[in-house]
């Protein structure tokens, strides 16, 4: 296979997605009131409207259309406040009534846009930049900024599952027969279809894991790539750098994770590329990416005439939305990861990686939010030592263990003493590893360990200074080839005494007497 | 003529209705006598006039609060259907012998 | 003693004061049937264990000294289209012959929240797709005042149930004239209310944009009870609306004042029949002469409504009826291989022609590039003839016309698709443009002998307006006979009207490969 840089030497890729998002944080499904629930027994979330039942007729959730709205607000859309449900008809045994109910070619949300701010290393995938804006020189990173286009967002409901039994894999193909479950049909789900302003496999990656992180502060959704609560289709074509005209696309499924994601459309890309140099042409398919054997295969199904037939739904209303609907949701829009990046660089000095790592995750946001808040008037001075312990000490935690924050024993108030501890150099950031080990195991608070361990650091000047001299005594020939230039030999003393204090002894100030008494005379 | 024979057999395709020999000719009259009283609606001057998809002038926003009720028995359900399994709906094979997809 | 002919208020009235009980009222009508229907066959199935329920039900609350209920004591049937738990819902059809409905419909709850004794299923054209209750699978009904005639659609055996004295009322659904055409055909009122005063819920939809749950009764009170106890909102229905209307309170107040349109092109249409045209004449008159101000209006665009009517409603139909596949209910094709010969044979073998043909129809309708062509236009045409009736009822407060061109037409009679579709031409508008209408006997032909109707037509959620004209117009025809006598010949073979001798039952007879039978006698019926 051929490599994606040199691909992308020749070609420029042309990428849009299609993201389904299921509204899985409400109660009840999107046309009535079956909850909303993963792993449930087959069948046993359905009643007579999302099974299709002769007789019944849906009436919309209001909590999902006020969802969908604050989605398009994220995402700087525009609402349109008239709009209505269509039909989507087409035969497929997971929707119950053999029509979808979706949206027409007015959406809740239409014309919004991210703009997605690419560093190092993934920005090195895109050589060519048109279009883009480098970072400012104050994020201190390199990269560029590049606008993603959103067509619409659109209202539908989901499809029930399909188990394909008998053949290799649970796959269609070579299944004997297939069992179906409806407890997913008519679960609330969003579209979100972006423009085809996405141009390497790295862009799309950090839009989808950008948009996740929007879903999730919103609160819409659990996203749930695993689950299938956040899912992404790609189309990609290619095109001769320089050229206007778009190639001929494909259409990718079955890239269920963000590694996926970025995976598929890179294979997509070589192999299109292949096709198109060896003098082919790329025909206009769905392909499944194959994670295990690393390629995308068509998925050979007659691609059945694009007609579907839509028509507005007879019968549900349509919508006339008041502004103050709109000014309502409006109002419940929180803070947003773009915005609490650039706060955390404005009011605490964080650097652009820092904020961004911060902002992005929304719990590790809201932690140090609630540190700093405990930190009060030393909040400024705190914020960098508390964000180091965040993110290096309590996110590779996390990594070990597996757990969300929410599952450990830490709290803000308790990893600001720490953090406090080590700026004041009570600690040293040796002594604070270990005391962080017991934060975690126990809960208890840093000055507690501190005390009930013994840990408090030898800060004292005259104490160390006593010591040093005696090891300098014990190793006159090491102290005589330091001075001589062998300055490496510094950390042999420090080390000495460091065992000396039982590894309590403050390194700087340690660092500090050596290079006194050794150079000063 | 609006529809040909190919045209009713494309259209019974994609309405998954199976025609027997011999009637493929009778639809396509009917289908298109039906079509040609339509006539008038696409001789109507229309200009100007906005589609009424939902009769009731003015209703809009019909919605219902987030509110579980409970669910059917999945045996009340299953008992409607003619082939289940393992408390699902059991279908042929999709891509099966004789399959078009 | 027959209780046939008994109002809801006497029917109330007498249970109030005990001189029958609901038992003997459901055994009384079980009777009627078994006599009757035989010949008529307006039901596809009977329910007496619910009747007898429902009727042992409200003679313990009576016992116990609460006042009857609004319909209490009311016999009724169901439209095969509306599920009631506990019966099929087969809307005519092979597809759902052996369908039992987990569910009941809003309406038909309401109607038994109210007092009244669920006595059967109604026969009707498949999925309502007809004019004449030809195209049930079950066979068809017979008009009950000319056993060779048919009763009219899709609603027949509604309107012959109701026609025949079986029932007190009948409940049925009207898309284009479903309620209207097949009252008119069998003499009896038929009422489809303004679109959202009934709760659609559990009726099977057809055409949902078009489609209204109505009534059958042999006067214009029992039919006002009825809306009464089935009207209101229902938050299972998003179109349905609370129309704050007492229907049953506007009886009687009189047309005074009332300004009543005319359409002049209506009552002297081309292919009107003199016995039409002279009862609309006649009509006007003694609305004239009660004081109501004639005013001749004009619908300008209704000439469109037909050809509007037959986009719409095959569209929506399409589309409704694409979840018949039998997989999760209904007539599941034997030997399918796959999922496509599943959904191709199925739906093949479980819909009858008419299905087949709507469907098919609608989704060529929809298909892309036509659906500009005919489906859009058809709901901007919906827009114009909505705008007519809204200036029309500027200037009147109820309009009336011609139910239908001519009466009762034989089995067989019309048998191309087109000419079916035309005997709607005076009940479609209203369809389309959501108002309510009713169909209102006014006697019997003197030529043909079967009876003769004319419409009221009120505005958009002012059904009481038909109410007060109907019911006045009511009272002009005292004489006319309330049921159609008894040609069967089972019992005091009866003589008046009908011509149709004991056993040469019906025209064209279309009988079904499974019959009435059937479906009747597994819920141990009297029929």
């Amino acid at each position: 296979m051929k490599d994606l840089l040199k691909v992308l030497q020749t070609w420029e890729a042309v990428i849009g997605l299609e993201v389904h998002t299921e509204l899985t944080t409400l109660n009840t499904k999107m046309f009535c009131s079956c909850p909303v629930e993963f792993g449930a027994e087959p069948n046993t979330l359905i009643c007579p409207v999302c099974l299709g039942l002769p007789g019944a007729l849906p009436v919309p959730n209001k909590a999902a259309i006020e969802s969908i709205i604050l989605a398009g607000i994220a995402t700087n859309c525009d609402i349109e406040q008239q709009t209505m449900f269509y039909r989507k008809n087409y035969f497929y045994p997971d929707i119950s009534s053999n029509f979808q109910i979706t949206q027409g070619p007015v959406a809740f949300c239409m014309r919004g846009w991210l703009d997605l701010n690419i560093t190092e290393p993934a920005a090195s995938e895109r050589e060519y930049r048109e279009g883009t804006t480098e970072l400012p020189a104050s994020y201190a990173s390199s990269g560029y900024t590049t606008r993603i286009n959103i067509t619409r967002i659109h209202m539908e409901e989901d499809a029930g599952k399909l188990v394909h039994i008998g053949g290799t894999d649970g796959r269609i193909t070579g299944a004997d027969y297939s069992l179906v479950d409806y407890n997913r049909c008519s679960t609330p789900l969003i579209e979100l279809v972006t423009e085809p302003d996405l141009r390497t496999p790295e862009e799309a990656r950090l839009f989808l894991q950008s948009l996740r992180q929007i879903w999730l502060t919103l609160g819409i959704s659990d996203c749930s790539m695993e689950e299938g609560s956040l899912r992404c289709d790609g189309n990609v074509s290619l095109r001769k750098r320089g050229a206007k005209e778009l190639g001929t696309k494909t259409e990718l499924k079955n890239m269920n994770s963000f590694k996926n994601l970025h995976d598929g459309l890179a294979y997509e890309i070589c192999r299109q590329a292949d096709v198109l140099e060896s003098g082919g042409r790329v025909v206009q398919e769905t392909r499944h990416w194959e994670p295990a054997s690393k390629h995308t295969v068509s998925m050979r199904l007659k691609e059945t005439a694009d007609d579907y037939r839509y028509f507005p739904e007879p019968n549900l209303a349509p919508y006339d939305l008041s502004d103050e609907f709109v000014a309502e949701v409006r109002s419940r829009l929180p803070e947003l990861p773009d915005e609490q990046r650039a706060r955390f660089m404005e009011v605490y000095a964080l650097s652009f990686i820092d904020a961004s790592a911060l902002a992005s995750d929304r719990d590790v946001a809201s932690f140090f939010d609630e540190g700093m808040a405990f930190a009060a008037a030393q909040a400024q001075e705190l914020a960098k030592p508390f964000t180091n312990l965040l993110l290096n000490d309590v996110l590779a935690s996390l990594n070990t263990s597996g757990h969300v924050l929410a599952e450990t024993k830490l709290t803000p108030a308790h990893l600001v003493e720490l953090a406090q501890l080590i700026a004041k150099d009570t600690l040293s950031s040796k002594q604070g590893k270990e005391v962080f080990a017991h934060m975690l195991k126990t809960g208890e608070a840093p000055a507690q360990i501190v005390e009930k361990e013994g840990m408090q650091q030898v800060s004292d000047t005259a104490a160390l200074e006593q010591i040093a001299l005696e090891i300098l005594k014990e190793f006159p020939d090491k102290a005589a080839e330091y001075r001589s230039g062998k300055t490496g030999l510094l950390g042999f003393f420090v080390g000495k005494a460091m065992a000396a204090t039982k590894g309590q002894g403050n390194p700087k100030l340690i660092n500090e007497t050596f290079i006194r008494l050794l150079d000063g005379e | 003529m609006y529809l040909t024979e190919e045209d009713v057999r494309e259209i019974a395709a994609y309405t998954r209705i199976a025609l027997v020999d011999g009637e493929v000719t009778d639809l396509k009259s009917d289908l298109n006598a039906i079509i040609e009283t339509l006539k008038p609606i696409t001789q109507y001057d229309l200009s100007g006039v906005e589609p009424t998809f939902h009769p009731i002038d003015g209703l809009s926003n019909v919605m219902r609060e987030d509110v579980i009720k409970p669910s059917m028995l999945r045996e009340t359900a299953l008992a409607l259907a003619t082939s289940t399994e393992n408390g699902q709906y059991r279908i042929p094979t999709i891509l099966g012998e004789g399959s078009n997809r | 003693m027959s209780y046939s002919n008994l109002s809801i208020a006497a029917i109330r009235a007498g249970l109030a004061t005990r001189q029958f009980s609901a038992e003997e009222l459901v055994q009384d009508a079980l009777n009627t049937i078994n006599i009757r229907d035989k010949v008529i066959h307006a039901f596809i199935e009977l329910c007496p264990e619910l009747a007898y329920r429902a009727a042992e039900k409200l003679d313990a609350a009576l016992s116990a000294g609460e006042a009857p209920p609004l319909l209490a004591g009311a016999t009724i049937g169901y439209k095969d289209n509306m599920n009631l738990e506990g019966t099929h819902t087969t809307c005519a059809s092979k597809m759902l012959e052996n369908y039992k409905s987990p569910f009941t419909a809003t309406c038909v709850t309401k109607t038994l929240e109210a007092g009244a004794l669920p006595l059967g299923k109604l026969n009707m054209d498949e999925f309502a797709f007809g004019s004449s209750t030809e195209t049930s699978y079950f066979g068809c009904t017979h008009n009950p005042w000319d056993l060779e005639r048919v009763p009219g659609g899709s609603s027949g055996g509604s309107a012959a149930a109701v026609a025949a004295g079986m029932v007190t009322v009948a409940l049925g659904s009207d898309t284009g004239g479903s309620i209207r055409q097949p009252a008119s055909f069998c003499g009896v009122v038929g009422f489809k209310p303004t679109y959202g005063v009934i709760s659609r819920y559990g009726v099977v939809g057809f055409g949902s944009s078009l489609d209204q749950a109505g009534v059958f009764g042999r006067s214009v009170a029992n039919v006002a009870e009825t809306i009464d106890a089935m009207s209101g909102k229902d938050p299972l229905d998003c179109m349905s609306q609370d129309a704050h209307a007492v229907y049953s309170s506007s009886v009687g107040a009189g047309v005074k004042g009332m300004r009543i349109g005319i359409v002049r092109s209506y009552v002297d249409a081309d292919g009107i029949s003199p016995e039409i045209h002279n009862a609309l004449e006649d009509a006007i008159s003694k609305l004239e002469s009660l004081g109501a101000v004639i005013t001749e209006v004009e619908l300008p665009n209704a000439k469109a409504a037909l050809s509007a009517y037959h986009v719409i409603g095959p569209c929506e139909a399409f589309s409704n009826l694409s979840r018949f596949d039998g997989i999760r209910y209904g007539y599941l094709s034997p030997n399918a291989r796959n999922l496509d010969e599943l959904y191709e044979q199925s739906r093949a073998q479980g819909f009858g022609a008419e299905a087949r043909r709507r469907i098919m129809l609608g989704s060529y309708l929809l298909s892309s590039g036509i659906y500009e062509q005919y489906y859009l236009p058809a709901q901007k045409v919906r827009t114009l003839i909505t705008q007519d009736y809204h200036q029309v009822f500027e200037q009147v407060d109820a309009l009336l016309t011609p139910t239908t061109a001519r009466t009762a037409f034989k089995f067989g009679e019309i048998a191309d698709p087109v000419s079916m579709y035309l005997s709607d031409i005076f009940t479609i508008p209203i369809n389309i443009a959501g108002n309510g209408g009713m169909s209102l006997p006014v006697g019997l032909g003197e030529e043909s002998g079967l009876p003769v109707s004319v419409q009221v037509i009120g505005p958009q959620f002012k059904d009481e307006n038909i109410f007060r004209v109907a019911a006045a117009l009511e009272a002009c025809y005292p004489d006319i006979a309330r049921i159609a006598p008894d040609t069967s010949g089972t019992q005091q073979a009866s003589q008046a009207g009908g011509s149709a001798q004991d056993s040469q039952v019906g025209g064209s007879g279309q009988s079904s490969p499974q019959g009435e039978s059937a479906q009747a006698s597994p819920e141990g019926g009297a029929a």
